[in-house]
């Protein structure tokens, strides 16, 4: 059940709190997103002093005129009833994982579940992030973490700095290509 | 094994490198230590050299000529990225092409001086001596131009670094041309590889000794390449032929030996790297163009080298059993492009071999279902949509 919404050109960029979601998206968009920022009361507290709890909004503008939307999702579970409204009819999910997380194969594991059914009629790319930081586990546990979850084809896994805008990048062209690697890029 | 083409006994050629980037010197000089010790001696200036060898791709090479005014005797080899190029600029110099054929080098610079000392004109131009390597080499060395050795200036012919070979028939019949395929033990990766696999199976870190500079690997705690060498210079060398003595490996307690400036890659992120150096678009030795195989996961394209189309090669190739032809068909691209992911794949350990019995049709044309790549869900308008931000993407980075 598609509503005219549905029709908005958007990506959707998920994962935890901290992951790199709202940097990616700024890193990537032609305005200034807007952030709903709003002060944690939880105990994400710790981890940043205020995080997303309602989203991120940028945008890619297309020449002609048309706009790509990229929505960031709250990253706190207790919001993820609003995980399936803001994906309805996205191209697909960019999913950012914090390596520096206490056990980001899970946080892997949870969000996927939690995707799996817009994953299933779109396309994930996964960014792991923060591997400056902290070197395990390595793309090879994300890979043999998606495989036994059943993903096959494997999506795209690739180290990211949510900073920079050429790692972003290279997760939306992974993501694109995934749906079509006919696509013509020239 | 008479590889040397200079027959023992015969006296030394005294080289000077006149005009040679830092790299390439040391490189020369543990040739020269290891490999030449019968046939070429260093010498520390042109007036005890019987020739000299000169890159003309470095800035100056007009003076290190004019210096070369005052000794008409002595024999000179020039060697270039594009010696045609170069030899219009100079036009009785022998210039051969990078990378520098090394087994081939001694034999070429005693002609040389043999040469500048007979005659007192400057050596006319003419081919270089047949190098006494496989046709598949010799080929490479005069076709074939990309990369530099030694100085890590990148020019646009470099930046594609998939070399020029033409497409395979579309079907299995033909015999293979030689220049299709390269010996990985020729080049840094098959060193390489054979270190992070000794360091797998032994769990102990690895160092490979004997290059100008240290690359050590470590299985524990993650897969790492540790090296010295600057990633401008971790190219030159993985595109250059070593001599087959030059490196060894050799256990270590720890990689605490490296510690100049030591960059630290993803084991895999490295074999990547040093394979797409060393294939330039050619397959490993004995790799069979229409056997089906797979990557079993994609590539880390974020650290990576990346050739041209390799992100549509591997999008593709996660989700099909092909063969390099028929993704080169599929996605209407060079064979090339996905020969040099295929080596890369190959010694990063993403490739899969052993496609199950019944995805095996033998490879013959592009299987008809997937001729027009797949478009998993995307409704009809998407497409455009796609490659429009896609496009955008491309522009904009
Ligand atoms: N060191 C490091 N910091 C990162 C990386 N990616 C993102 N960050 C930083 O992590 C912090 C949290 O990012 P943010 O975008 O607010 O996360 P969000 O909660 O997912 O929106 C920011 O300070 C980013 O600059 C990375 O790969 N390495
Ligand atoms: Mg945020």
């Amino acid at each position: 059940m598609r509503s005219e919404r549905a029709r908005h050109n958007k990506i959707i960029f998920s994962g935890t709190v901290g992951a790199g979601k709202s940097t990616a998206i700024a890193a990537l968009s032609d305005i200034p997103p807007v952030s709903t920022e709003a002060v944690a009361t939880d105990d994400t507290a710790r981890v940043k002093k205020t995080t997303t709890v309602a989203m991120d909004y940028g945008v890619l503008n297309l020449p002609g005129g048309e706009k790509v939307m990229l929505y960031g999702t709250p990253g706190q579970e207790r919001f993820s009833f609003m995980w399936d409204i803001l994906s309805e009819g996205g191209i697909g999910l960019v999913l950012l994982i914090n390596n520096a997380n206490p056990d980001p194969l899970a946080d892997l594991q949870g969000y996927l579940q939690a995707f799996r059914d817009f994953i299933s009629g779109t396309a994930v790319a996964i960014g792991v992030t923060h591997m400056d930081r902290a070197e395990k586990p390595g793309l090879d546990a994300y890979r043999k973490k998606l495989a036994e979850l059943g993903h096959q084809p494997p999506p795209a896994i690739f180290r990211v700095d949510a900073r920079s805008r050429d790692d972003v990048a290279m997760l939306v062209k992974a993501l694109l290509y995934t749906l079509n690697p006919g696509l013509i890029d020239a | 094994m008479s590889r040397h083409p200079t027959p023992p006994g015969q006296s030394l050629t005294a080289l000077f490198l006149l005009h040679v980037g830092s790299m390439d010197a040391r490189l020369i000089g543990l040739s020269v230590e290891r490999h030449w010790k019968q046939s070429v001696r260093l010498a520390s200036d042109l007036e005890s050299a019987r020739v000299v060898l000169v890159d003309c791709d470095r800035p100056g090479v007009d003076s290190a000529f004019e210096q070369l005014l005052a000794h008409p005797r002595t024999g000179v080899v020039c060697y270039a990225f594009h010696p045609r190029d170069h030899a219009t600029r100079f036009p009785n110099r022998v210039i051969l092409g990078k990378p520098l054929n090394l087994e081939a080098l001694p034999g070429i610079l005693a002609s040389a001086a043999a040469e500048g000392a007979r005659t007192i004109a400057v050596p006319p131009l003419r081919r270089p001596p047949a190098p006494a390597t496989p046709p598949a080499v010799a080929a490479e060395a005069a076709a074939e131009p990309p990369p530099t050795l030694g100085h890590g200036v990148q020019t646009d012919d470099e930046r594609d670094l998939c070399g020029i070979m033409e497409d395979l028939p579309p079907t299995p019949g033909q015999p293979l041309p030689d220049k299709l395929y390269f010996n990985p033990d020729d080049y840094l990766i098959g060193h390489l590889h054979r270190a992070v696999e000794q360091a797998a199976s032994t769990g102990r870190s690895q160092l490979i000794a004997g290059l100008p500079r240290l690359i050590g690997v470590s299985s524990r705690p993650v897969p790492v390449c540790v090296t010295e060498f600057r990633a401008n210079q971790l190219r030159p060398l993985s595109m250059t032929q070593l001599p087959q003595t030059a490196a060894r490996i050799v256990g270590a307690s720890s990689l605490a030996h490296i510690t100049i400036h030591e960059t630290t890659f993803a084991t895999e992120d490295c074999l990547w790297n040093v394979a797409a150096w060393a294939a330039r678009g050619r397959l490993p030795e004995g790799v069979d163009p229409y056997r089906p195989v797979r990557l079993r996961a994609w590539p880390n394209f974020t650290q990576v080298f990346m050739s041209p189309h390799a992100l549509r090669i591997a999008a593709l190739w996660v989700r099909t059993w092909a063969s390099p032809v028929d993704i080169a068909a599929r996605l209407g691209i060079p064979q090339r492009y996905v020969f040099s992911v295929y080596a890369s794949a190959r010694f990063a350990g993403l490739l899969e071999r052993d496609a199950p019995a019944t995805v095996t049709p033998p490879a013959s044309r592009p299987a008809p279902p997937a001729a027009t790549p797949p478009e998993p869900t995307a409704p009809p308008q998407r497409p455009s949509i796609l490659s429009r931000i896609l496009r955008k993407l491309l522009n904009a980075v």
